[in-house]
């Protein structure tokens, strides 16, 4: 550690209730997997805001190419995306701080299946709208 | 300087995490502004989704000077507290903002 440093004053305060009840047991992981996970988490965040904007865009300025059910159907699924992205990213968040806290290994990310599937399907809802014209 | 903020960490750690939120910020104001932009299309019920996510600007905004100082202290002293609530209230507005946005789509 460089010689600057000022070491830390007083006892280290005790952690929240909730970050107890969710986060039980274990030793404190090194504070920069802490840190990386929680930027990992805001990446997700970033992506599904992008979808929840995209969701209310696309019904609005695709009025004129395709009918309303097709608009509708877009519309829904990707804030549909959106928000189970959002919940995925918090629970995403939990069970790697979890298994960082239990040095267990960290488990598969649900949420990128998740995303290329509805990614995907929006896609097609699109190519199949745009052939049947 | 105080020991809060300062830190030995070469990674740059605080500063990166702290930028993270700063983007997410700047994300939420993006996207409170395309909501904005289709007011006069799905309506005054779109106002809310503007204040959940202007709102969730807000938050993160006044919050970042605190969110520096903990992470460079946690590094200082080998440990950082998990910010379990700041992730589940991210995480609640995004689930909000999806909710409220189906119900305009759908309605509309």
């Amino acid at each position: 550690m460089p010689s600057n440093q000022t070491p830390p004053e007083g006892p280290t305060p005790p952690r929240g209730k909730l970050a107890e009840r969710l986060l039980p047991g274990g030793t404190e992981p090194d504070p920069r997997f802490t840190l990386a996970n929680e930027r990992t988490f805001l990446a997700w965040i970033r992506t599904s805001l992008a979808l929840l904007a995209g969701g209310i865009a696309i019904e609005a300025f695709t009025s004129d190419l395709f009918p309303e059910p097709v608009r509708k159907v877009l519309a829904v699924l990707l804030l549909l995306l959106g928000m189970l992205l959002s919940g995925g990213a918090a629970v995403r968040w939990i069970r790697v701080e979890r298994s960082m806290r239990n040095s267990t290994p960290l488990p598969l990310p649900l949420i990128v299946p998740l995303l290329a599937g509805a990614g995907a399907l929006a896609a097609a809802v699109v190519v199949v709208s745009v052939l049947w014209r | 300087m105080s020991a809060a903020a300062t830190h030995g960490d070469p990674g740059l750690q605080p500063e990166r995490t702290t930028l993270a939120w700063g983007r997410t910020m700047l994300a939420l104001v993006t996207v409170s502004a395309i909501f904005l932009r289709w007011l006069p299309h799905h309506g005054l019920p779109i106002l809310l989704l503007f204040a959940v996510s202007a709102g969730a600007a807000l938050a993160i905004y006044l919050t970042q000077r605190r969110r520096y100082r903990a992470s460079a202290r946690g590094i200082v002293r080998e440990k950082v507290d998990a910010d379990t609530s700041a992730v589940l209230w991210t995480a609640f507005a995004g689930i909000v903002l999806g909710a409220l946005g189906i119900a305009v789509v759908l309605a509309g």
